[in-house]
């Protein structure tokens, strides 16, 4: 009867890649299933499985072996040991995993503190929880309640607001040179990862076009292709220059390509527009000297690294902030669900009262002879009616008054299920004497 | 005290409302301080039109023989100017200098009494209000080129050197953006200085029957007139962008500060302000 909220899974401080990679979860649909409607014990489920982490958020009774069923499905699952598991993995119920949830929400567990990408990561978890059908009643509500809580953090706290990854740092220097990101073009030189991660910001930031520059010409088209721009064999790197304003250079050349009296010519030609060079290539790819030039701006490697560790440092303390918030909603949310343990009981009792009130009275009716008078049997079926009512409005206006108050309510809403015994349990005789011995879970 | 006065006070109030919130809001990263000080602006701006008109209707040509008009006049083209650069630009950092413009020139219109400008006899309205109007524009433009002038050259020290941009700054708009406000400037503040110029002296040659009197004012204004030009055919015909455009906006308004305030109140020139 007694509903639970747990969270259980692994993540980038308590397991290491190779044990994450071991267990990551590509495709979980089927665990959903197989876990939220075949076992009974888990009434709600949700499953979360990223590159740094894989969680699962179930709803299940107090008492039931949750964490058991779920480490072993996962394991089989993925066939791998469950003894692998059992080491890495935590297990939060409660409050506990409540503000887990809502900190994994905010950024403030990620490897990255602040990094926006989590918050969409739970949005498909969750839409596919919701396609699966196991997402009810509080699965749904803590959801919507840890998106609203991750966007409290991101605008009352400053922990989203710099640049903490090298090219996301790129693309708030650029923002800082260039009015409207979509009037001008970016330029890649290289195609490797890097290159390619950069461009991924550029192009969400919302730059026009991306051109690839790159000594094998192949390799160019491939990555050109993949971001619907245009490639261009090396030897026209001078002309890319005088229309690309973005030019991020990363090839594995032991010299400089763009030296500074290179410039001069295209800084010409390109009418001093600004250019803004970033140079992730060790060895560097681009003379340091073109920086000195009018509106040509240019960061290296160490230079981005600089402004992402500043950034760093001021985000801790906003953490700080953050966490302050997350446990204010996690109250809100327990308040929330106390409530909801409230209407279920109160429903019970009325049943209950309802109940005893019709068996009673169809006794009485019978004792009232073969053909009784029907205004008598309407008054007494009003009698046992409002009987029930007055006895039952007490101790509900009792419960009421208990759930305003913190922390009380659960317990008194427990107390009012026993006395009534509303769960219908058989009460042995000896009953009190369990009152000595501590319940197990 | 008359109504008027306070009324006056009460714009004198505003702008220095507006002067204060304004960085306050940048500085606190506040975005509703910044939007109450645009707010606070534009309300002094109104109510300063109104004034204008007050004074025209009260005293006519007599308020046009009083230098404390005019430096009313300016500081309403300087609200003005801002107010339209921020329709273009979509910005309201330029605030920042146009609104402490507009204060000083406002309170020191209330607070001194010039003498009797040397409006000539022959007074032709035509001349006097394309002289008057252009030359106050244009001065307004330089002021908001000044100010961009001078942000510019902030940010792109900080961004050339790799220094840590403070708090505020990233709420500053883009260097682009600064130098579109100087483009703005330069290409439309240009022409009208020169009608201006020009309309002054076809003015005086009508009056005194000389083109040039080799007063302090024309021979500054010529000054500024020639750096005006070099900066102006810079800018649009060899593509000067940037950090030059800047620092030469910044050196026009400082000369021009020199003009208005050395020369109208410290020489003698028939642009004398002097109490």
């Amino acid at each position: 009867m007694n509903q639970e909220i747990y969270l259980i899974g692994l993540n980038h401080k308590t397991a290491g890649v190779d044990i994450r990679e071991r267990f990551a979860l590509a495709e979980y649909e089927s665990l959903i299933t197989a876990l939220a409607q075949e076992h009974e014990p888990i009434t709600e489920l949700m499953i979360l499985s990223t590159c740094n982490r894989v969680e699962f958020l179930a709803v299940g009774q107090a008492n039931a072996q949750i964490r058991d069923l779920i480490l072993d499905s996962w394991a089989s699952h993925c066939a791998q040991p469950r003894a692998d598991l059992d080491a890495h993995t935590y297990c939060h119920t409660g409050e506990d995993a409540v503000t887990h949830l809502f900190t994994v929400a905010s950024s403030l567990d990620s490897m990255i503190l602040g990094e926006p990408q989590i918050l969409g990561q739970l949005k498909t978890a969750y839409r596919k929880a919701v396609e699966c059908g196991s997402a009810k009643v509080i699965v749904n509500r803590l959801l919507h309640k840890s998106f609203s809580v991750a966007k409290r953090v991101r605008t009352e706290t400053a922990i989203a607001s710099s640049a903490v990854s090298i090219s996301y740092a790129a693309v708030e220097l650029a923002r800082k040179i260039f009015t409207d990101l979509s009037e001008h073009s970016a330029l890649l030189i290289g195609a490797g990862e890097m290159a390619e991660l950069a461009a991924t910001h550029l192009l969400s930031a919302g730059v026009r076009t991306i051109t690839v520059v790159n000594r094998t010409l192949a390799k160019a088209q491939e990555l050109a292709r993949q971001f619907n721009g245009t490639a261009h064999a090396f030897e026209d790197l001078p002309t890319a220059l005088v229309h690309a304003d973005i030019v991020i250079s990363s090839t594995g050349s032991p010299t400089a390509i763009i030296r500074a009296k290179d410039m001069r010519d295209v800084l010409r030609k390109r009418r001093n527009r600004s250019i803004f060079f970033i140079d992730i290539a060790v060895p560097r790819d681009i003379d340091p000297d073109v920086n000195s030039f009018d509106n040509v701006y240019l960061y290296d490697i160490d230079d981005l690294k600089e402004v992402v560790e500043e950034n760093l440092a001021g985000r801790q303390n906003e953490a700080a902030k953050a966490k302050g918030i997350v446990s204010e909603e996690m109250a809100a949310f327990m308040r929330w669900r106390d409530g909801l343990a409230l209407q279920p009981t109160i429903v019970a009792l009325l049943t209950q009262g309802e109940t005893l009130a019709r068996r009673e009275l169809r006794k009485s009716i019978k004792q009232l002879g073969p053909d009784p008078d029907t205004q008598i049997v309407a008054i007494m079926e009003r009698l046992a009616k409002s009987l029930c009512q007055k006895i039952y409005h007490e101790p509900i206006s009792y419960l009421k008054r208990r759930s305003l108050e913190e922390g009380s309510a659960q317990r008194f809403i427990h107390s009012t299920q026993r006395i009534f015994n509303l769960d219908q349990e058989h009460v042995p005789s000896d009953a009190h004497l369990d009152r000595k011995n501590p319940v197990s879970e | 005290m008359t109504a008027s006065r306070l009324f006056e006070l009460l714009i004198a109030l505003l702008y220095l409302a507006g002067s204060i919130t304004y960085p306050l809001g940048l500085g606190l990263r506040l975005a509703p301080v910044k939007r109450l000080a645009t707010w606070t602006t534009g309300i002094a701006f109104a109510l300063h039109s109104i004034d204008l008109v007050l004074r025209l209707t009260e005293s006519g040509a007599d308020a046009l023989q009083h230098g404390q008009f005019y430096m009313s006049l300016l500081g309403w083209f300087f609200i003005f100017v801002f107010l339209l650069l921020w329709w273009r630009l979509r910005h309201d950092f330029l605030a920042m200098i146009s609104s402490p413009l507009a204060l000083v020139l406002f309170s020191s219109s209330l607070a001194i009494r010039t003498q009797v400008l040397a409006v000539p006899e022959q007074f032709s309205a035509l001349w006097f209000s394309l002289h008057v109007g252009t030359i106050f524009v244009s001065l307004a433009l330089i002021a908001m080129a000044f100010g961009a002038g001078m942000a510019y050259i902030y940010l792109e020290r900080k961004i050339k050197t790799k220094t840590k941009l403070p708090g505020f700054s990233k709420d500053l708009p883009s260097l682009d953006t600064f130098d579109r406000a100087n483009h703005w400037a330069v290409s439309i503040g240009f022409p009208l200085y020169s009608i201006s110029l020009l309309a002054g002296f076809l003015w005086a040659s009508f009056t005194w029957k000389k083109v040039i009197s080799w007063d302090p004012k024309e021979l500054i204004s010529l000054a500024i007139w020639l750096l005006f030009a070099a900066l102006y055919h810079q800018r649009l015909s060899l593509g000067w962008r940037g950090r030059k455009p800047a620092k030469t906006a910044v050196l026009l308004f400082a000369l021009c500060m020199v003009s208005l305030l050395g020369v109208n109140f410290l020489l003698p020139t028939h642009h004398s302000f002097r109490p």
